[in-house]
């Protein structure tokens, strides 16, 4: 039942049971954080063969293989993410903000990979950790760049007229501590949950019209919906990688300077 | 009587247990799968918090480093590209005006030399005038002696062609040197006109 090698009870559509450790256990090992164990580990054995990948030509110092795959990945989020929201001044932050892409795309993946066919982020848990993280590592950024002025800085900017500021600061605290990680965790879940949903339904009705002598004609359009929508989700894992991190990213550089 | 107070204790206790169990199992059965599980939640922190350590202290510094010694490489190759285009825009520059120098120069030679043969030239001319003058005034001088020696002899032989008809005329001598005077006169007013 973990490795999908049988259809699962449609029970296990989002909760799977412990593969450890009794049931409601706060230590109960299930499918989720195995794809969340494989992440981390794939990630590291992705670098770790990267890293020690030659180089095409000691002369150009030209990557390939693994090793252009993961400069490519890590010059993507340095500077497609990081230099275009932060600037030069969060390269610092590169670390993290791979580790939330690297992790968030290989646990959303895991939804089209075979045998697994589950998300690890269409379970709340991953995104509200992730979020929280997020959330508890721009505060940190803000007070380290600004003190505890970083607070109020956060809750009326600079320039915003005193007359304002009775209505700006309950909106600003609430968008600024409430919001975010609210809305990261959630926008990661329910984009992966709503793909994962829509993946057995038509798995459930293709299984469905196999049997159904006369709706067996409607198979092939089921079908065809299934590969496409599973092209679909790679793009999905992808993008919701992305859009993460790119908020992270957003986060990170608005804690960094009173103005943001 | 404590015997049947002890059933019906025994059975609200049974009926107790009973409607606590219905209880847990419907909280089971309404349990949200929506909100994360602490289980899930433990496990993803220790994972990822695990990923960001490695990525920030061994993973990543293998990746970078490479990388930033290609950035490195390539800034200084695209500087050393950069200098050697400065040098070659000022080589260029300095042949070009030293091409332009030694055409003016040479414009200036062939100005200087074309001068000089216009001197040259005219000088040669002048020369060549003077001497042409002189020539020709050489030969008028000649050939006014020539004309006065031709006027002188023509004179005498007429006077003494027109003396010896006259004196043959009248018979008798005539005064040659008077009449050598007059045929002069006569000559010389007749070359007049």
């Amino acid at each position: 039942m973990i490795f999908g090698l049988e259809f699962p009870p449609i029970e296990n559509l989002v909760e799977w049971p412990n593969i450890f450790g009794p049931a409601d256990s706060w230590y109960g090992f299930n499918k989720i954080a195995l794809i969340n164990l494989v992440a981390l580990v794939a990630t590291a054995v992705l670098f770790l063969v990267a890293g020690r990948q030659k180089t095409l030509e000691p002369a150009t110092n030209a990557p390939k293989g693994s090793r252009n795959l993961v400069e490519s990945a890590v010059a993507f989020i340095r500077d497609g993410i990081i230099i275009e929201t932060i600037g030069p001044a969060g390269l610092r932050y590169l670390p993290f903000l791979a580790s939330l892409f690297f992790f968030i795309l290989i646990t959303n993946i895991f939804e089209v990979i075979p045998f697994f066919h589950m998300p690890g982020n269409a379970r709340m848990a991953g995104p509200a950790v992730l979020a929280l993280l997020t959330w508890a590592y721009f505060i940190a950024v803000g007070i380290k760049h600004q003190g505890l002025k970083y607070f109020w800085n956060s809750v009326a900017p600079p320039g915003v007229p005193k007359a304002l500021l009775p209505l700006v600061v309950p909106i600003e605290l609430l968008s600024t501590f409430i919001v975010r990680p609210f809305s990261l965790a959630v926008r990661l879940f329910a984009n992966m949950l709503a793909g994962h949903i829509l993946l057995v339904t038509f798995s459930v009705l293709c299984i469905t019209l196999w049997g159904a002598s006369l709706l067996l004609v409607v198979l092939p359009f089921s079908f065809v919906m299934l590969v496409g929508l599973t092209g679909f989700e790679i793009m999905v894992a992808f993008l919701q990688a992305y859009i993460f991190t790119i908020l992270a990213s957003v986060y990170i550089g608005s804690s960094m300077h009173a103005e943001h | 009587m404590l015997a049947s107070i002890l059933v019906l204790a025994a059975e609200a206790s049974t009926t107790a247990a009973e409607l606590l169990d219905q209880a847990a199992g419907d909280a089971e059965a309404v349990k949200n799968p929506i909100l994360p599980t602490v289980n899930e939640m433990l496990y993803a922190a220790i994972f990822f918090i695990a990923l960001w350590t490695l990525m920030k202290f061994v993973l990543l510094p293998r990746i970078t480093s490479v990388m930033d010694g290609r950035t490195d490489k390539i800034r200084d190759d695209l500087a050393a590209a950069e200098a050697a285009e400065t040098e070659r825009v000022a080589k260029l520059a300095q042949y070009e005006a030293g091409l332009a120098g030694a055409r003016a120069e040479a414009v200036s030679i062939i100005e200087a030399t074309r001068a000089e043969g216009d001197a040259e030239r005219r000088m040669q001319i002048t020369a060549a005038e003077a001497e042409v003058a002189a020539a020709r005034a050489e030969a008028a001088a000649e050939i006014a002696d020539a004309k006065a020696r031709a006027r002188s002899e023509l004179t005498g032989s007429i006077t003494d062609i027109a003396v010896g008809a006259a004196e043959a005329v009248i018979q008798k001598p005539l005064d040659r040197a008077a009449q050598s005077r007059i045929v002069e006169d006569y000559v010389n007013s007749s070359g007049k006109n």
